[in-house]
């Protein structure tokens, strides 16, 4: 139960005045969870303000002539108990002026215009240093271009254009169905790094064809777009354009249409590179990897930014709009203050943002879920950002710190020391507040948690045999496919060299005659058959030498093992000339996984026992079978190399790589590699981990420790090696 | 006054120039800044230096001793000529303060100290000035107002009564008049002709209460015109249409011309007690058939049960419905509807709204305390000077409240046509200084509302005043009885003993008791005022073999201000005993208050009686007081540890209170400014 004074000590401020609403305000009915509301709008400044149907009514009484008593009594007649109070007309008179949306029957004061001026601009500058993450640059105004460009698509802008949309749509994601394998199979190249510059160039060409949606649509309800300008998302631009028109929009789909604009074309956008693709597949070329970086950017940017309703993007408006709940994220965190206010501080009468039960539970559910994820966007995007740009990570860290942890811990504060409720509770609120902090801190830095890290190592052989062309030859007969088990001696590649054949049929002949003339002369003299016997044994040898050169046409496995993909393979009937590698076999029974760990995660393995952790490891080409590993080898020496650059940043990996001496790539930082086996009472069978040179993923599980300890040590991780620098 | 109308218009620019100065009081890291300036500021102008300085103009005496009155007059003829033009340097206005300081020893025959000097340099540097009572504030005053004339074109000097006002603009109106600047006295009953052509004159004395309403009065006249253009047109069509004179109080045009500079004396008083209750111009409104309703609504709460139905807040002076009450209540309604009550009590918030005002006028607001009743009228009691404020009403419907209560004729509710805070009116002075005895409890509101750092002031005399060990007591009624038997000891003694009480209704208590007993005393409240200029005469009377020693009971009206002068019978006896009977809401009252005796190097003492039943301590320790009672044995607990502590922390938590109030008052102000079209 609220208590409203009906007087305002201010009263005699407003009493007399004739103010009207700005002739050119316009405002348009909504209807919010069953409600009525009256959404005031002038499009001069793009200010908007929300009215209830009592608040409606007495500015649609504002017409200056009659006075703001007047006026006031009138409301006081006619809706009783429900009336606006005193306070009430001074707080929405107020809001009004100070949005530009009521002209007063006095003459401005250009010192208080100014102000309020000066005011909204340091309001609008504060509110860019608080989200630096997401910084605005409004570049210029785009309304003339989009209304010139509306009429063009203006045909398909309707329901019709709507069902070929989804139709256009749905038949791009049966397409690709049976192409499933090939669109998930060349993910990995796609995101690597030498694909970046493709992937940077679809990207930006589709978000502005996405904000060119936004206003396209907006334009076509009859709204004005009047800032299109780049925000700076994590430091990626990306364009965005001001739709706020739209908010006065009559029709509730009309605004979740205009929203929903932006993904609706770059959806579009992806169905058409869908089809490119498809069409292109036999013929892969710069085409085809261009649709597929428009497929791809088009849908997974879309789904995990735009659509994604936490975020102050797409998906939030089109939310808010479905549910009805206006200025869902700032009335949702006004819950969980009053709940506060309520529960905790007992605060005789704090403002509950709305009177209706089922937007309370929404706006309660909504404010947890954003503020948990606020909190888990902040950590990872800090993270990612530290990891690769550490000066500007660790400013835009620490900036962003204090805007969304140490500002409102500050407001609380000075909420607790000077707000007039708490007079009399203040010791109850302040250890209220402690008390909350230090359950806080104890489930932070006491309650465990389970403990994973994780990090990418190679599948390296430990024992391995490169089989290479003893001769020069064609190849004429592969027997093996790569990946396909041979014993040891079974022969892999036949090669042809009739050259080589020719040499020792001519030795085998000349053997033949030798031996035979060894026979003449022994029925001769023994003086010639000293001499033919002689010439045997030459011949012999030079036969022996050739027959040799032969048998290496056909290359064998040394040892039992699997054949690996080799240069040689696909390649029948050509030339290879001599010791040309031809392809690996490979001790399969006697794999490891050689991975590269930071400081923090090697000490913390070598300082534990092997049963005290788990290690899990998943291929890259089969991520849902869960290997378990043991460690074999874990360094205590930090080393300037890894196993395999595969796991450097240059090499699409994860580890912060630069040009060493040599030039190759090398890692920044020294790194401790360790070696991993499949873990032996699993049986002979899983020892398999993957084949050599393949990527493995490898997820420790350490005992539970609690999360400030976890998280300190992965700051340390972040900030390791920085230091000397 | 030929010339005066010409300079009219003067007014009007000045007074518009002021009014566009609209101090907005800092916030947040504003706050800060500001502190860090008035400690720079103050940094500037250390005691030390001013000190030495005043000591070098007081040496000047034996140069300005020898010149003939017609050499005076023209030295300061000439060091005027040299503010006028704006050109003083330092050694002006040193040379200026000698000369003036000459001057007031020739016209009164009091020739300033040092100290005096060095408070009057002080303020013309615009410090707020602490010299301890009695040490002569007034001559500092009329020393230092001259000097911030010249300089300042015009100076206002609050004072905290009619009757300072007034003795104070004649009794130094020859040094004035010999440095070349007029001076008038602002009171209750000046006609507004007579206002117009005071305050024209270089030095006003006044009241804050006359000057703020005064100048807001103007501003209501003044209402949209923003500008001195719009204005003079607008003075100009009434003149054409109606043949207005200026200086008629008629038109448009502003009785106060702008402020300038502001000299206030009892600065906390002013700039502080005041700050609470802004001041507020209003008048009745016509149609009003609300008598009733609010009789019924009085009728109505006394139905309802504290504790089940409502919970009080005395602090805040504010009452709570529980469920259950709500629930009576709207039984009650009902019942009362079918009864043919008023159509008002349908609107059921409506109705519960005065209700709560009702409980809060029964229970907050208590006659002897607040308010008393004189012929039939509630008169609100200033709890800081204990005097009635004449035209003054709550807001809001509580005055109806209280009249209903008390079963008085319900007056018509008031309605505000402006209002304007103190600290807001102060703010506007370019220049303000003031002066007080007791500043340094109040320092960091001074410097941070106000923006003028505290200076102290040495003394003159050492101050031989004994302060007693304070006494508590369990229950009132102990208190009481210990109090009586005080006096009575005292009286015998011979010593003159003043009672500093918080309300009417305990001074008449105590007077009560010292009847019984047999003691002559006098009583010195808002209702018995008449004879005040007498009593306080008398007060320092000590006991002979003819009449025995004054006994005065007196509340805050005497605690201010008043000089109380005694005799040769009284100084044997040990000098003027002050005894207070309660602790006031703020250390600073209770100071002024023992401020009344010791004074000028005067014997005296004083004495604070209190008990863990006080008001003070039922409000703001509730708890902590219930235990020290429970914990206690005898009647007097004095010597219990942290019981003094205990009213202390009383004591600042209701200090802390106030603050907040007039901090709340000055932001809702600038809220309203910053948001609202138009001004006030």
């Amino acid at each position: 139960m609220s208590e409203r004074h009906t007087f305002s000590p201010f009263w005699h401020r407003v009493r007399a005045l004739k103010p009207r609403l700005r002739p050119h305000v316009q405002i348009t009915r909504q209807r919010f969870q069953g409600g009525r509301w009256h959404v005031a709008h002038d499009p001069s400044s793009n200010a908007f303000y929300r009215l209830s149907p009592v608040q409606h009514e007495f500015v649609g009484l504002l017409d200056g002539s009659r006075t703001v008593d007047e006026v006031w009594q009138l409301n006081l007649a006619r809706y009783g108990d429900d009336a606006l109070t005193q306070n009430d007309v001074i707080q929405v008179l107020s809001q009004l002026y100070g949005g530009n949306l009521l002209q007063a029957d006095v003459t401005p004061e250009t010192d208080q215009l100014l102000t309020r001026g000066r005011e909204r601009f340091k309001k609008k500058a504060l509110g860019q240093a608080i989200g630096l993450m997401y910084f605005r640059v409004p570049l210029f105004n785009p309304d003339r271009m989009l209304a010139a460009t509306e009429p063009i698509l203006r045909p398909v802008l309707n329901r019709y254009g709507l069902i070929m949309w989804l139709v256009l749509v749905f038949a791009a994601l049966t397409a690709l169905i049976p192409h499933w394998k090939a669109l998930t199979g060349t993910f990995e190249a796609a995101i690597a790094p030498s694909n970046w510059i493709f992937i940077g160039i679809s990207f930006v060409v589709l978000k502005l064809w996405h904000e060119f949606g936004h206003g396209v649509l907006t334009k076509r309800f009859g709204g004005q777009v009047p800032v299109f300008g780049a925000m700076m998302l994590v430091m990626l631009p990306s364009p965005f354009v001001d739709c706020t028109s739209a908010w006065s929009f009559r029709s509730k789909w009309q605004r979740v249409l205009v929203a929903s604009g932006g993904m609706m074309f770059e959806l579009f956008a992806a169905a058409i590179a869908a089809f490119v693709w498809i069409a292109t597949r036999d013929n892969p070329g710069v085409v085809h990897q261009l649709a597929y970086n428009a497929m791809l950017t088009a849908s997974v940017s879309t789904v995990i930014f735009n659509a994604n309703p936490l975020m102050r993007f797409d998906g939030y408006f089109i939310l808010s709009d479905i549910i009805g709940v206006p200025n869902l994220m700032q009335r949702s965190m006004n819950m969980l203050k009053f709940l506060f206010q309520k529960h905790v501080y007992r605060i005789d009468q704090p403002q509950p943002p709305t009177g209706d039960a089922r937007e309370a539970l929404i706006l309660l559910v909504y404010g947890i879920l954003a503020l948990a994820y606020r909190v888990f966007i902040f950590i990872t995007i800090t993270l990612y950002v530290l990891g690769k740009f550490f000066g500007l990570g660790l400013v835009l860290a620490v900036w962003t710190g204090a805007m969304w942890f140490i500002l409102p811990i500050g407001q609380l504060v000075h909420w607790l020391a000077t707000h007039g409720q708490l007079t009399h509770k203040r010791g109850k609120a302040v250890f209220a507040t402690l008390a909350m902090a230090a359950i806080g801190l104890l489930v932070l830095g006491a309650v465990r948690f389970p403990d994973h890290r994780r990090a990418t190592g190679v599948v390296e052989s430990q024992k391995s045999a490169q089989l290479y062309a003893g001769v020069p030859g064609f190849i004429d007969q592969v027997h093996v496919r790569p990946g396909q088990r041979v014993r040891a001696g079974q022969p892999v590649v036949t090669l042809q060299n009739l050259e080589l054949q020719a040499q020792l049929k001519l030795s085998q002949g000349q053997l033949d005659e030798a031996i035979a003339r060894e026979l003449q002369a022994a029925s001769r003299s023994p003086a010639e058959e000293i001499i033919a016997r002689e010439f045997v044994t030459t011949m012999r040898k030079s036969r022996d030498v050739a027959q040799e050169k032969v048998d290496k046409l056909v290359v064998k496995a040394p040892f039992d093992g699997v054949v690996v993909l080799g240069s040689a393979l696909d390649r029948v009937g050509a030339l290879v000339p001599d010791s040309t590698p031809l392809c690996e076999v490979i001790d399969d029974r006697d794999l490891r996984v050689s991975a590269s760990l930071s400081q923090t995660e090697a000490d913390w393995l070598a300082s534990m026992s092997p049963e005290r952790y788990k290690v899990e490891m998943r291929r890259a080409s089969r991520v849902h079978d869960v290997i378990e590993g043991a460690p074999t080898r874990i360094p205590v020496i930090a080393r300037k190399d890894v196993p395999h650059d595969a796991l450097l940043f240059q090499g699409g990996g994860t580890i912060a790589s630069q040009q060493g001496a040599d030039g190759r790539p090398e890692p920044t930082n020294r790194v401790f590699n360790a070696h991993f086996v499949a873990k032996a009472d699993e049986g002979e069978a899983v020892r398999v981990v993957g084949l050599p040179g393949e990527r493995v993923m490898l997820r420790f599980t350490l005992p539970s420790r609690p999360l400030l300890s976890q998280w300190l040590d992965r700051l340390e991780k972040a900030l390791q090696g920085r230091a000397k620098v | 006054m030929s010339a005066y109308p010409i300079t009219n218009y003067a007014a009007l620019y000045e007074s518009l120039r002021t009014r566009r100065l609209k101090p907005i009081a800092p916030k947040n890291l504003d706050t800060v800044a500001v502190r860090a300036r008035v400690t720079l500021d103050r940094a500037r102008l250390r005691s030390k230096d001013l000190f030495v300085r005043a000591h070098t103009i007081a040496d000047r005496n034996k140069q300005t001793k020898s010149m003939s009155d017609a050499v005076l007059n023209q030295a300061v003829d000439d060091i005027r000529e040299v503010f006028v033009r704006r050109r003083q340097q330092r050694e002006h206005v040193d040379q200026a303060l000698a000369l003036i300081r000459e001057v007031a020893r020739r016209e009164t025959g009091e020739e300033p100290f040092p100290v005096q000097l060095m408070g009057a340099l002080a303020m013309y540097h615009g410090r707020v000035i602490e010299m301890l009572t009695g040490e002569g504030k007034t001559l500092t005053a009329s020393i230092a107002a001259p000097l911030i004339a010249w300089h300042h074109r015009k100076v206002h000097v609050l004072t905290v009564n009619d009757y300072l006002a007034q003795r104070d603009a004649q009794s130094r109106e020859c040094i004035y008049k010999r440095c070349g600047v007029r001076v008038g006295a602002i009171v209750q009953e000046t006609q507004t002709d007579d206002r117009f052509q005071i305050y024209a004159r270089e030095i006003v004395y006044g009241t804050p209460k006359q000057i703020v309403a005064d100048w807001l009065r103007d501003q209501i006249r003044l209402g949209q015109a923003k500008t001195p253009w719009v204005a003079r047109t607008m003075q100009q069509s009434l003149e054409a249409a109606g043949g207005v004179r200026f200086g008629e109080g008629r038109g448009i045009l502003p009785m106060v011309p702008g402020l300038h500079a502001c000299i206030v004396d009892e600065a906390d008083a002013v700039l502080i007690d005041e700050g609470v209750v802004p001041l507020i111009i209003a008048r009745a409104r016509r149609e009003d058939d609300m008598a009733s309703v609010y009789a019924e609504a009085c009728e109505l709460a006394k139905k309802l049960d504290e504790g089940n139905d409502y919970e009080m807040d005395l602090v805040l002076r504010k009452a709570t419905l529980k469920f259950r009450g709500q629930q009576r209540l709207r039984q009650l309604f009902a019942e009362h509807l079918a009864r043919g009550g008023q159509p008002l009590f349908k609107a059921t918030q409506r109705a519960e709204e005065l209700i709560r005002q009702a409980l809060v006028a029964k229970h907050c607001y208590i006659r002897g305390q607040q308010y008393e009743i004189v012929d039939g009228k509630v008169m609100i009691v200033d709890e800081y000077t204990g005097r009635f404020l004449a035209d003054r009403n709550w807001e809001h419907g509580l005055h109806q409240s209280v009249e209903a209560k008390e079963g008085v004729e319900v007056t018509a509710d008031r309605e505000t046509l402006a209002r304007l805070s103190f600290q807001r009116y102060f703010r506007s002075y370019p220049f303000l200084c003031g002066m007080t005895g007791t500043a340094a409890d109040a320092t960091g509101e001074i410097e941070s509302t106000y923006s003028r750092p505290v200076m102290v002031i040495p003394t003159n005399r050492p101050c031989v005043r004994q302060e007693l060990p304070t006494r508590v007591f369990r229950t009132a009624r102990d208190k009481w009885a210990a109090i009586a038997d005080d006096i009575a000891t005292r009286n015998a003694k011979g010593q003159p003993v003043i009672v500093g009480s918080r309300s009417i209704t305990s001074s008449e208590h105590v007077a009560r008791m010292l009847t019984q007993r047999g003691i002559p005393h006098q009583v010195l409240n808002a209702n018995f005022d008449k004879d005040e200029a007498n009593l306080i005469a008398q007060a320092g009377h000590g006991g002979t073999s003819t009449r025995s020693a004054s006994v005065t009971v007196a509340t805050n009206m005497a605690g201010r201000g008043t000089d109380i002068k005694i005799d040769e019978a009284a100084r044997a006896a040990g000098g003027l005993h002050v005894m207070l009977t309660e602790m006031h809401g703020a250390k600073r009252i209770d100071r002024q208050f023992i401020g009344r005796a010791g004074r000028q190097g005067d014997p005296g003492s004083c004495q604070m009686f209190v008990s863990l039943e006080d008001e003070l301590i039922r409000k703001f320790a509730k708890w902590a007081g219930r235990i020290a009672r429970e914990r206690s044995s005898g009647p007097e607990v004095s010597g219990a540890p942290g019981v003094l502590a205990l009213f202390r922390w009383a004591q600042s938590r209701n200090e802390a209170h106030d603050r907040r109030n007039r901090s709340s008052v000055l932001r809702q102000d600038d809220w309203i400014d910053k948001h609202l079209p138009g001004m006030g």
